[in-house]
């Protein structure tokens, strides 16, 4: 069930009902009927996957509970690495083992042998490397005794499957989440109306920005070959907005959706396009899953304790690590490269806390130094999203090879009549919008709220009539494949 | 809680009062677009405004629509035709084409038939569904014709709006037909609408896919088919059978045509209605008067609809009529 369906807008309200008027006297019951729904909602892609999200809840639930029961630090570390073998093998099957074979295959082809390599025709379950890294972060977290165990199982089971972030996330925390969960939720006018809002800013920048630049970015780079360098900027322009309208909107009903339940998720996303230089891009880009990887991977490798050579390998690290995280495919892994390249200066130097502040806090505009620093950012994150978006690293070279040619100072052309005015006016406006609420969580939370109440209700109104008359043809979610 | 129900309550009132007006706004601009929906409107247009009233009427496929000229028959038969050909589609949507027109016009006397080899299969994907979105909601029967598709969902059919919901090319096509931004030709004549095009390279494409293509008839169309005869048959309505010129090398990539030719010659029999099959006519011999292996370019359709008109001429299905 995707949250721009149809079928979301039934589901959503009857759950939302029941929580509040029938499932009201008691916080358990409301868990049991999240968790029903949280199932229902997961199954509606695959009911069959229902079992692999049980096994996991239950795996890290009982793994959980063994090790804070172990008498022994041996005991401990057998359940704990039984938890992340197993865990970590199920990602393996699923996600990364046909990559593994290909590339076994590839490598050996070069030295003039040839196998047949032995592929699965597995389907990727959906989420599964955001619930695998819900389990995980709570496993080590008991391992590490930052937290105890879990003893209730319906507790726990919510805290994995809520179904706002079961899918595409944002990774919660056991510290975070689970105390929501363990305690009365009372119903808050405010909180929900903001949930609302959160919501149809979330549509508007899938449905809207994110479906329509779809449609080009599809058209630009499926066919990148017949195109000039102007027009394949411009493709990669269209994605850049596209993943971001995507994702950030993604999280943003996500959001929205648990708040209307009495509940907080993790903030994911924090204007990154308005960034001044790359470290504060991955601050405010996918945070839940950069703070994991921060919290999880890079301070265990030892962080920046080790001198400016250990900052050098563990950065290098995380972001070859989450760049394979994001797929099976070596483009992922050369984003996640290039990433780590772009940020490289300023591990050495010792500036990648610089910009921590929003820019221009306060000000309309931002100066003209933070202006360059800003557009210098967003055409280095393009460039990086080219590798992202393409099938193969040697179209995401060529793509790149025609960009830095002659062509690019041809006016761009891929498909007459294609290039839609009303989308190029909506652009424009989704972008004003955002810089204007950059200080806020998300960039409408405090749209026109000095004005009269029917000036907010007027924009609502603005932009469902918009994504109603404009709504790009539907696509999937990008990071649903992940 | 009351508060916030009672707000959204009132929030979502407006849309709910505006959905209606906003669709029939743009259902109604939509449907006067000539170009858009392969030129679909025009006839379903005059399906639902009466404006079809025809003693003959002409069914089929695309192969209908730009094969058999309607004005031709009407001029030099005297009888008034329309040529309902709908582009993509079998029998089953055919069928729909020919409910709507009763509901609205006048019952014909003559229906003539054009049958392809495809006629008593059913797709899975609606094609050019874009061409139900004005007329389809709260219409019963265009939703039961349809939703056995890949196309629309229940609420589609249903609730004013959702079905414009991502169809931009819909809604654009609307306003700019309402701005006056749309260039707007009559394109279909009485439902007919010649092609001024050369052979190109559609056959030539399918041949590099496939050796052959083999055609798999669909049980339900069969009956459907069956009882559309007979209805025929008994509202006292003259069904003629037509089988229009199909390029030669067409007709050798259906591995499965004589069965099918053999289905609708026991049909004919059995029903007693005439079957004028034109695969061996010298028409399809040539690739002069294709533009693809099943359409006719303009100049052939032309000398086949004359070479149509002389054979009904020449039969007994229209002599009391023509004297």
């Amino acid at each position: 069930m995707l949250f721009n369906t149809l079928n979301y807008a039934i589901f959503l309200p009857i759950v939302f009902l029941l929580y509040w008027f029938v499932f009201n006297k008691n916080y358990k019951y409301q868990n049991i009927l999240l968790l029903v729904s949280s199932y229902f909602f997961y199954a509606c892609w695959d009911w069959r996957f229902l079992f692999l999200l049980i096994f996991s809840t239950l795996l890290d639930y009982f793994t959980g509970l063994k090790m804070s029961e172990a008498t022994s630090n041996k005991n401990k570390k057998f359940w704990f690495w039984l938890s992340i073998i197993v865990n970590l093998g199920f990602l393996g099957v699923f996600k990364y083992y046909n990559f593994f074979a290909d590339s076994f295959a590839q490598a050996i082809a070069n030295f003039g042998l040839h196998v047949n390599p032995w592929t699965l025709k597995v389907i990727l379950p959906v989420g599964i490397s955001f619930y695998t890294f819900h389990g995980l972060s709570y496993v080590i977290d008991i391992y590490k005794d930052r937290i105890k165990a879990e003893k209730n199982f319906l507790d726990y089971s919510v805290f994995v499957c809520f179904f706002p972030l079961l899918v595409a996330g944002p990774i919660e925390r056991a510290t975070h989440l689970l105390p929501q969960i363990q305690r009365k939720r009372v119903f808050d006018y405010n909180r929900a109306v903001d949930g609302l809002r959160q919501i149809l800013w979330g549509l508007f920048k899938k449905v809207v920005i994110a479906d329509n630049c779809a449609y080009f970015a599809n058209i630009i780079f499926d066919n990148s070959v017949h195109y000039s360098g102007s027009t394949l900027f411009l493709g990669a322009l269209f994605f850049t907005f596209q993943i971001y309208g995507d994702f950030s909107g993604y999280s943003d009903i996500a959001l929205g959706t648990a708040r209307l339940f009495g509940i907080d998720l993790l903030k994911n996303f924090a204007f990154p396009y308005f960034s001044r230089d790359i470290a504060e891009f991955w601050r405010r880009w996918h945070i839940s899953l950069s703070s994991w990887f921060r919290d999880y991977l890079y301070i265990p490798l030892g962080g920046s304790k080790g001198g400016t050579w250990m900052k050098v390998r563990n950065t290098f690290i995380i972001f070859l690590v989450s760049g394979f995280w994001h797929g099976a495919n070596w483009t992922f892994i050369i984003w996640g490269l290039l990433n780590a390249i772009y940020i490289m200066p300023s591990v050495i130097f010792n500036t990648n806390r610089t910009n921590i502040d929003i820019v221009a806090s306060g000000k309309y505009f931002p100066s003209i130094k933070e202006f360059f620093q800003i557009i210098t950012t967003f055409i280095l994150t393009v460039f990086a999203w080219i590798f992202f978006r393409s099938n193969t690293v040697s179209q995401a070279f060529a793509y790149i090879a025609t960009i830095f040619s002659t062509s690019l100072f041809s006016f761009p052309f891929f498909k007459k009549g294609t290039l839609s005015f009303p989308t190029l006016i909506l652009l424009v406006f989704f972008i004003i919008i955002e810089w204007r609420g950059r200080e806020q969580n998300y960039a409408i939370e405090n749209i026109f709220n000095k004005k009269p109440k029917w000036y907010r209700w007027a924009f609502y109104y603005l932009l469902i009539l918009i994504f109603f008359l404009f709504a790009g043809s539907n696509q999937q979610f990008i990071y649903f494949q992940f | 809680m009351k508060k916030f129900l009672y707000n959204l309550s009132l929030f979502l009132l407006p849309v709910m009062l505006l959905c209606y007006p906003i669709d029939f706004f743009i259902s109604n601009n939509l449907k006067k677009s000539n170009k858009y929906a392969e030129k679909e409107y025009p006839t379903w247009n005059d399906i639902y405004e009466s404006k079809v009233n025809s003693e003959l009427l002409i069914f089929g496929s695309s192969r209908a629509w730009i094969h058999i000229d309607a004005n031709m028959i009407s001029d030099s038969l005297g009888i008034l035709s329309y040529n309902l050909g709908i582009d993509g589609h079998n029998f089953w949507l055919q069928n729909l084409r020919y409910r709507e027109l009763l509901k609205c016009n006048k019952k014909p006397k003559y229906i003539i038939l054009s049958l392809d080899y495809f006629t008593l299969k059913k797709n899975e994907e609606l094609y050019n569904s874009e061409q139900f979105l004005p007329y389809m909601l709260w219409n019963k029967d265009i939703k039961n014709a349809t939703i056995s598709y890949k196309g629309f969902s229940t609420l589609d059919y249903e609730i004013p709006l959702i079905r414009f919901y991502g169809n931009h090319d819909a809604v654009e096509n609307s306003i700019r037909y309402f701005t006056g931004h749309l260039s707007n030709p009559i394109t279909r004549i009485r439902g007919y609408q010649g092609r001024e095009e050369n052979w190109n390279s559609d056959f030539d494409n399918a041949k590099s896919t496939m050796k052959s293509l083999e055609i798999k008839l669909d049980n339900p169309t069969i009956i459907l088919f069956e009882n559309f005869l007979k209805e025929c048959k008994s509202n006292n309505i003259k069904l003629i059978f037509v089988y229009t010129p199909e390029y030669i090398e067409g007709q050798k990539f259906v591995s499965n045509r004589a069965q099918i030719m053999e289905l609708y010659n026991r049909y004919s029999k059995e029903y007693e209605i005439p079957f004028y099959d034109f695969s061996n006519d010298s028409i399809s011999y040539d690739k002069k008067y294709f533009y693809n292996a099943s359409h006719l370019n303009k100049v052939g359709s032309q000398i086949f609809t004359k070479k149509l008109i002389d054979t009904l001429k020449c039969s007994n299905v229209f002599q009391n009529k023509m004297k």
